[in-house]
């Protein structure tokens, strides 16, 4: 596209074009902006001051030194399905889009790895390498839309983390702008693990608050010989857990080990991809294991005896690959199909100890009751990762706030049973007040401390993540930068 | 000027209805937005987003805007409008979205808010007005329309306008389409004007109507009279009525629901002996089945349009649901399927055309990646929006196998679109309806040799 240049009456905006190439790669009308006030999280909404779509590394940096140097606010976004929060501009941010860096840039699979843009799709990466036997094992349920990059930022889990582990396990290097436009690169030619402080343990996760990650070299993996997958109803939700904790005992690790609750399933039969799951049963468990082909079908005789122990109602083995898309599109597209029955929804992310899900199930259900509002529960039950999807109407006055009440006191659920409060999705904007569930002052001020040694202007993606407490201080302190400068 | 300066509002602006920017009568449906959770999951499937990397031209944006319309944040102008009629209504979103948001249908009444809201000016304006209300809904019109291209063709004008270089002179766009505008043949509507009913070959087991379409029998009546005999071989008399018009598809595609409204009327009216409507364009075909979304404000046509969609039925659903004689005419060619987003995301019909092909002789199907993804026809969308029409196809022809001699669709917009891909990225397919295969098949048995 040709060059064309931005003329508007703020300065900022005109240099911000220039860096990244003029009028097409750069939003800043407000009704182009509109489309950014939030992400996967609606319920809190502002608008940045512009968008930029940077090409390269230089671009990012480039503009990042520009925002450092004019103490201009400015945070990265991805695909923007993030749940807690984390791309929603609370201070006027200039954004940083990152997906038109969605190259693919190198595949090595005698070492097993591959060399990404931020903004190449999470699926895209094992479609693109799948015909030559490898995957990439993080799936979130989100992988048809989210980045890889967004991935590292909230250290993305899926269904299939139970064994394989989540992003961060399979994360060998980044290229990483720092808030005052620096570029570094960790974990060199993708030798994991270097001496020294875990950096790549400490950027993955960090929610877009310690860096602009650039560039990823991501672990690959060769496909299983052979997959099997199990689909299993329960009248009860009891036995529906007492059957995950068995299998675990049993020594089986399974690949995937996935439970839906009466109100979820109601929302995805109802939605685009219905399988047909009974409306009566309370729990529906859905089992895959993978490996090598020898064993798999004495794990899924183990599998299917310990439903049976557990009063299943029924089982049953995917017939084919058609069979066992089905079944995994229902589960994934879990979250969007509450579409089909409530106008909005509100997810949590609890991690609780497996052993707690039917006592954390019925204070939910009394939570609940108490609130008049539905919650549908998505459960990665094999590692305790619990989603009450708390279904409202943000047009109902008060709702809204009802709806946020009731997710809170989900996750103080969590946190009391000896859990936490966030698997996979973050803490964004959501949870910071949920944090003071599991860390004491010292501890929120240690974390604090670390993101000043990178972020010590805090102009990247500012008030995520931490509570208010450390808020006093990090004002004084803003006032203080913007007044030496 | 903003319409908020218009100060048209009737409601006290604290109040929810009040806020809305929307002032004309079939507003975007609050329902139809009220489905949409944000999750994004929509995004990847969309192409205008896959050129951009923009949210504003995705789904999830496009319908945050539609609803921020009605929230009073913003105004029906210019940036609203932009993505809105950016869009190809192509539907991939629709397939793609778990919560079943109908993003299409809010484009749609969104587009009709537009269009009353700022009216095309100029020769847009002039152009828009002179084709869509002027030729269109006119059949003799367009008609003679056909017949000066068609003297066109014919008259060595064509071969002057190629050869004088006057061609330099037109946009590009329009080059390319000259390039591969198809002979034109008599409309069948014409052809058959006298035949009451065309009685199926041998036993009759059911009687359809056809629709012959505008441009389709204009300019791809030899699709339709393939259409007529397969029919007819498979046990159908066939009517033709007569006083059937345009679709409105284009026009409600272009905002102007208003002559969507009438054409629909009558159509309804003229298909009313009917127990099936067969169409052969896709594009058509969902425009039929979506009849009733015109009619949300007038309860009576709504009800007489749902009874009417429900008669409606795409040639290769009808022939695979009601079933039809194996050809056993040989055609040796490897081929490959493209689905018009019309037929997979507007009316779920995937797997029938490829069945139909797979039961031709001869026939080697080879799978194309990506299928269901727009060509960026998208009915008008190539003339208004041409230079996003170009890079979505652009992305489509890189998808079609290198090795196959024909791509096979079911929608005559795709058709001329994927002409222009075969011909501007210099491969040498040969673009087919999947009905013309079958035709030539059952021919090629009967001893006329056609290809
Ligand atoms: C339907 C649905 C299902 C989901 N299922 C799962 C699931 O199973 N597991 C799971 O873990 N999550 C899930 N999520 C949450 C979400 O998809 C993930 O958090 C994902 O990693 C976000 O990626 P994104 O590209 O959308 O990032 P965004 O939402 O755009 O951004 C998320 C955060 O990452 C930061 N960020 C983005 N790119 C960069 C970068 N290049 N450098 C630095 N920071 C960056 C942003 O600033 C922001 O703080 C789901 C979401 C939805 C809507
Ligand atoms: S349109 Fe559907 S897929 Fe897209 S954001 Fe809305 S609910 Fe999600
Ligand atoms: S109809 Fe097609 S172009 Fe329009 S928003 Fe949906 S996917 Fe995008």
């Amino acid at each position: 596209m040709a060059f064309k240049k931005v003329k508007s009456s703020d300065r900022h905006i005109n240099q911000l074009a220039r860096i990244v190439g003029g009028s097409s790669s750069i939003l800043y009308r407000k009704e182009d902006l509109l489309a950014y006030d939030c992400d996967g999280f609606t319920i809190h909404k502002a608008l940045p001051k512009a968008v930029v779509f940077p090409k390269n590394t230089i671009e990012v940096s480039e503009v990042v030194r520009y925002c450092h140097e004019h103490n201009l606010p400015f945070l990265a976004r991805g695909a923007g399905t993030g749940l807690s929060g984390g791309a929603i501009p609370l201070n006027e941010e200039v954004i940083i889009s990152m997906v038109r860096m969605k190259r693919l840039l190198s595949v090595d699979l005698e070492n097993r790895r591959a060399v990404v843009e931020p903004g190449f799709v999470n699926l895209k990466l094992t479609n693109s390498i799948s015909d030559r036997g490898y995957y990439y094992a993080p799936d979130p349920s989100s992988q048809y839309c989210c980045t890889i990059g967004g991935n590292v930022a909230e250290n993305a889990g899926g269904a299939h983390c139970l064994k394989y582990g989540v992003t961060t396990n399979h994360i060998l290097g980044l290229e990483v702008v720092m808030p005052n436009g620096e570029v570094i690169e960790i974990g060199k030619n993708g030798i994991p693990d270097e001496p020294g402080y875990d950096l790549l343990g400490l950027i993955t996760g960090s929610e877009g608050t310690l860096g602009i990650v650039t560039k990823i070299t991501v672990r690959i993996l060769k496909n299983p010989e052979a997959k099997q997958t199990v689909l299993a109803y329960f009248n009860h939700v009891s036995d529906g857990s007492q059957a995950v904790s068995d299998i675990v005992s049993a020594g089986i690790v399974p690949a995937a080990l996935e439970m839906m609750d009466k109100v979820a399933i109601e929302g995805v039969e109802a939605a685009a991809y219905p399988v047909g799951h009974p409306k009566d049963i309370e729990a529906v468990l859905l089992i895959e294991v993978d490996g090598i082909s020898a064993g798999i079908d004495e794990q899924i005789r183990q599998i299917l005896d310990v439903c049976r122990n557990r009063n299943v109602k029924e089982v049953k083995v995917a017939r084919d690959e058609a069979e066992r898309g089905r079944w995994w599109a229902n589960r994934k597209t879990g979250f969007g199909a509450m579409g089909a029955i409530s106008p909005d929804y509100l997810v949590q992310d609890g991690v609780i100890p497996r052993s707690k899900l039917p006592e954390v199930l019925s204070r939910i259900n009394q939570i609940s009751n108490e609130s008049g509002l539905r919650i549908a529960n998505i459960f990665h039950a094999g590692d305790g990762n619990l989603h009450p999807l708390v279904l409202f109407d943000a047009r109902k006055p008060g709702e809204t706030q009802k709806a946020l009440e009731a997710g809170s006191a989900c996750l103080k659920v969590c946190a009391d049973v000896g859990g936490t409060i966030t698997g996979e999705h973050g803490v964004g904007i959501e949870k910071k007040e949920e944090m003071r569930f599991v860390f004491s002052d010292e501890e929120i001020k240690a974390q604090t401390d670390i993101r000043e040694v990178f972020n010590p202007k805090n102009l990247l993606n500012a008030g995520k993540l931490f509570p208010a407490p450390g808020r006093c201080a990090e004002v004084k302190k803003e006032i203080k930068a913007a007044a030496s400068s | 000027m903003g319409i908020n300066e218009l100060d048209l509002k009737q409601d006290p602006a604290c109040s929810e209805k009040g806020l809305s920017n929307y002032l004309w009568r079939d507003h975007p449906d609050e329902n139809k937005w009220a489905d949409c959770v944000h999750c994004g999951m929509c995004l990847e499937s969309c192409p205008t987003y896959e050129q951009t990397g923009q949210e504003q031209h995705s789904p999830r944006g496009r319908v945050h805007l539609i609803k921020s319309v009605a929230e009073g944040k913003l105004e029906v102008n210019e940036f609203f409008s932009d993505p809105v009629f950016a869009c190809l209504d192509c539907r991939a979103c629709t397939t793609a979205c778990p919560a079943n948001v109908d993003v299409g249908g809010l484009i749609e009444e969104a587009r009709g808010q537009i269009r009353q809201a700022m009216p095309l000016k100029g020769w847009q304006g002039a152009v828009s007005k002179f084709v869509l209300k002027g030729i269109f809904p006119h059949p003799n019109r367009l008609n003679a329309a056909g017949s000066l291209l068609k003297f066109y063709q014919k008259s060595g004008m064509q071969k002057a306008v190629r050869q004088t270089g006057l061609i330099k002179i037109m946009p590009d766009h329009l080059v390319q389409m000259e390039a591969v505008m198809p002979e034109v043949q008599e409309p069948v509507r014409k052809k058959y004007k006298n035949e009451q009913v065309l009685k199926a070959k041998g036993k009759s087991k059911a009687e359809v109507a056809l629709l012959t379409g505008c441009v389709m029998d204009v300019m791809f009546s030899d699709i339709n009279e393939a259409t007529i005999n397969v029919l007819r071989r498979n046990g159908n008399d066939v009517i033709i009525p007569q006083n059937q018009t345009c679709c409105g598809a284009l026009h409600v595609h272009a905002g102007d629901r208003e002559t969507g409204r009438m054409l629909a009327k009558q159509n309804i009216e003229a298909f009313r002996d009917a127990d099936k409507v067969i169409v052969n364009a896709a594009g058509c075909g969902c425009m039929l089945k979506e009849y009733s979304e015109l009619f949300r404000e007038e309860p009576e046509m709504h009800d007489k349009a749902v009874e009417f969609s429900k008669k409606v039925e795409d040639i290769s659903k009808y022939l695979h649901e009601t079933g039809y004689e194996k050809p056993k005419g040989e055609i040796k060619t490897r081929i490959t399927y493209h689905d018009a987003c019309h037929l997979a995301h507007g009316q779920n019909v995937r797997q029938e055309p490829r069945d139909i092909l797979q039961d031709i002789p001869g026939v080697e199907m080879v799978h194309m990646p990506n299928s269901d993804r727009c060509c960026g026809s998208a009915g008008i969308y190539n003339i208004t929006n041409p230079e996003m029409a170009d890079a979505v196809l652009e992305s489509k022809m890189q998808n079609v196998p290198g090795d196959v001699e024909m791509i096979s669709m079911g929608n005559p917009g795709c058709m001329l679109q994927m002409a222009m891909g075969v011909q501007k990225y210099g491969r040498n397919q040969k673009i087919v309806h999947t009905v013309q295969l079958l035709d030539w098949a059952y021919q090629k048995e009967d001893g006329k040799e056609r290809v």
